[in-house]
């Protein structure tokens, strides 16, 4: 089957409940191959956002269009195509682990035993459902998920609930199949997870698309500072202080004893340490603080809500 | 906006260049429909769920097995016929009624209230597979469930005579069907297995004493056989047990029954669509 793209295409998509609008004229596409996140804090819609998308939910208004079918219309079509983990959803408690695998295994079922190896749970298999711990459970969602060769992979807070292991262990698995060319629409509120897996993040905000482009282009937008500190070696450090304030892009440099700590824009961080190398000054103890996703969603959600304020 | 930023060459995922292969436990059997492999889970799962094995199995022949005994085997003004056989012909409504309010609404309840049925549905299982499983899985429940109440009752107080088959058979169907059909709705209504325990119990046992395996209603108060007259329970053990034990054929309650069926049927069907 030649696979559309993009995979999902989702224009002006408008969901709301009870007269509370939850996504509010969202435009997404996901292409083919791409692993994308969608991220922000929770109640921002992105569960509905997906809901919709699966034709789990009736959009208001809007097209959505995945693998080129409607996804209420061509529920039917579409549904086998995509592996979904959903958020929230369990098996029966006795349903064992062998069971649960043959019970969704449909036509394009293949390597099913491959799969639970492959995810820790090759020796479960008798286990019923019940009696997995946390992360066992969301390794059987995710090769369930996996089970039928989809061509689309909808991933809704995979890691919730994990401990560090167990969600290093699903971080792992979400990176092969990117390395395998899988198309995944993962949602999730854990930052450092979208950092670590996503090829592109959007965020979003009370329904609605804040900014969306690469873990690092989001943080170059709204957190492109830097922070370098470092013993000052022996000598004056009245003119030293002065001579890293007038660096480019510097805005700040303290002093707290012995050590210095420079802030400005990523180019201090180039700025700081050829300043030190050229003067011979090179310190042992230097240390780089950049920005990571959580901060730049921090200062992007920050940001529009002063605009909200501003507007109201 | 279109949350767009690159350009993209399409990529085929690595999955799709294989060749399909049956999965794990199937490798030996050819591939069943998404219909039946959730009917044989569901039916799998039925004979693990203590509760079906004490309210469906073990309920129906105790309570048959202490009733049928207390009033004797001689007919007389409130048993138009043996007492006994009275009561095993009515215990079948017992096994239906225990399926019907208890068993289905709480298994359902639970499905829903644990996201497994989203789970049915994203998984591209077809729309009715689900409503279908649970129609089956009821009627084996109370085939079985039946079958055992009869296996013990034979021995001990024996099984009474089936005047009228056809009509005590039709009485069986639509009675079961109804209250599998009404299970499965209750199960959809309700918002947690609990809520489905408390409501069912609470349909269950005035249905069950007043018009079922309770007081014969020739001692009850007018009030009383009135209310008894008009439970849907009391119905369906009305159209089986009257042709069964000849008492009559009880066509309108048969009727009734059957309406109760269909109308229940094609609720729970839309209720349960995937």
């Amino acid at each position: 089957m030649k696979i559309p793209d993009p995979v999902v295409a989702v224009r002006g998509l408008t969901k709301s409940y009870g007269g509370r609008i939850v996504v509010d004229h969202l435009d997404l596409d996901v292409h083919a191959g791409e692993v994308v996140g969608l991220i922000g804090a929770n109640g921002a819609g992105k569960t509905t956002a997906v809901e919709c998308v699966q034709g789990l939910r009736r959009p208001e208004s809007g097209t959505i269009e995945v693998l080129g079918l409607d996804p209420v219309r061509d529920a039917a079509r579409l549904r086998p195509l995509v592996g979904s983990q959903l958020q929230s959803s369990g098996l029966p408690d006795r349903l064992r682990v062998g069971e649960a695998v043959e019970l969704f295994s449909g036509r394009r079922a293949k390597d099913a035993d491959l799969l639970l190896e492959r995810f820790g749970l090759g020796h479960r298999r008798r286990y019923a459902f019940g009696t997995m711990s946390g992360g066992e459970r969301q390794r059987l969602f995710l090769v369930l998920a996996l089970l039928n060769q989809p061509r689309l992979v909808i991933l809704d807070e995979l890691t919730q609930g994990l401990d560090p292991s167990a969600r290093r262990e699903v971080w792992s698995a979400v990176s092969q199949l990117r390395e395998a060319g899988t198309t995944v629409l993962l949602v999730t509120h854990e930052l450092d997870e979208a950092e670590a897996l996503c090829e592109r993040v959007v965020a979003m905000r009370a329904g609605r698309v804040l900014d969306a482009g690469t873990p690092a282009e989001l943080v170059a937008r709204h957190a492109s500072w830097a922070t370098v500190r470092f013993a000052l070696p022996s000598g004056r450090p009245d003119e030293a202080l002065a001579a890293l304030r007038r660096l480019p892009g510097v805005s700040d440099v303290t002093r707290h004893g012995d050590q210095v700590v420079v802030h400005g824009a990523r180019a201090v961080i180039a700025h700081t340490g050829a300043w030190l190398v050229t003067r011979g000054r090179v310190p042992d103890d230097l240390r780089v603080e950049v920005p990571d996703l959580e901060t730049a969603l921090l200062a992007l959600l920050d940001a529009s809500t002063h605009d909200l304020t501003g507007a109201a | 906006m279109s949350t767009d930023t690159r350009t993209h060459t399409q990529t085929p995922t690595s999955t799709s260049t294989h060749d399909a292969t049956p999965a794990v436990g199937v490798r030996t059997r050819r591939h069943r429909s998404a219909t039946r492999r959730l009917v044989a889970a569901e039916l799998r799962l039925l004979g693990r769920d203590p509760m079906t094995l004490t309210f469906v199995l073990v309920f129906p022949v105790v309570t048959m097995l202490i009733i049928g005994g207390s009033f004797g085997t001689t007919p007389d003004e409130a048993f138009p016929v043996n007492p006994s056989h009275w009561y095993v012909a009515s215990y079948l409504t017992v096994v239906i009624g225990a399926t019907g309010l208890i068993m289905l609404p709480v298994h359902i309840a639970s499905y829903r209230e644990r996201g497994v049925l989203r789970r049915f549905a994203a998984s591209g299982f077809p729309r009715w597979s689900f409503a279908l499983a649970q129609l089956v899985v009821g009627l084996v429940a109370i085939a079985v469930a039946g079958a055992l109440l009869l296996a013990v009752a034979a021995p001990v107080y024996g099984v009474p005579a089936v005047e009228d088959p056809v009509r005590a058979a039709g009485g069986l169907v639509a009675g079961s069907v109804a209250f599998v059909s009404l299970g499965v709705l209750l199960g959809t209504l309700l918002p947690s297995a609990r809520a489905a325990q408390a409501i069912g119990l609470l349909l269950f046992f005035p249905s069950f004493l007043l018009g079922v395996g309770g007081p014969p209603p020739a001692v009850m108060s007018p009030a009383l056989r009135s209310l008894s007259d008009w439970l849907p329970l009391a119905m369906a053990n009305e159209a089986v047990r009257q042709p069964w034990l000849g008492l009559g054929n009880a066509t309108g309650t048969l009727a009734v029954v059957a309406g109760l069926a269909v109308a229940a049927t094609a609720l729970a069907a839309r209720r349960t669509a995937l």
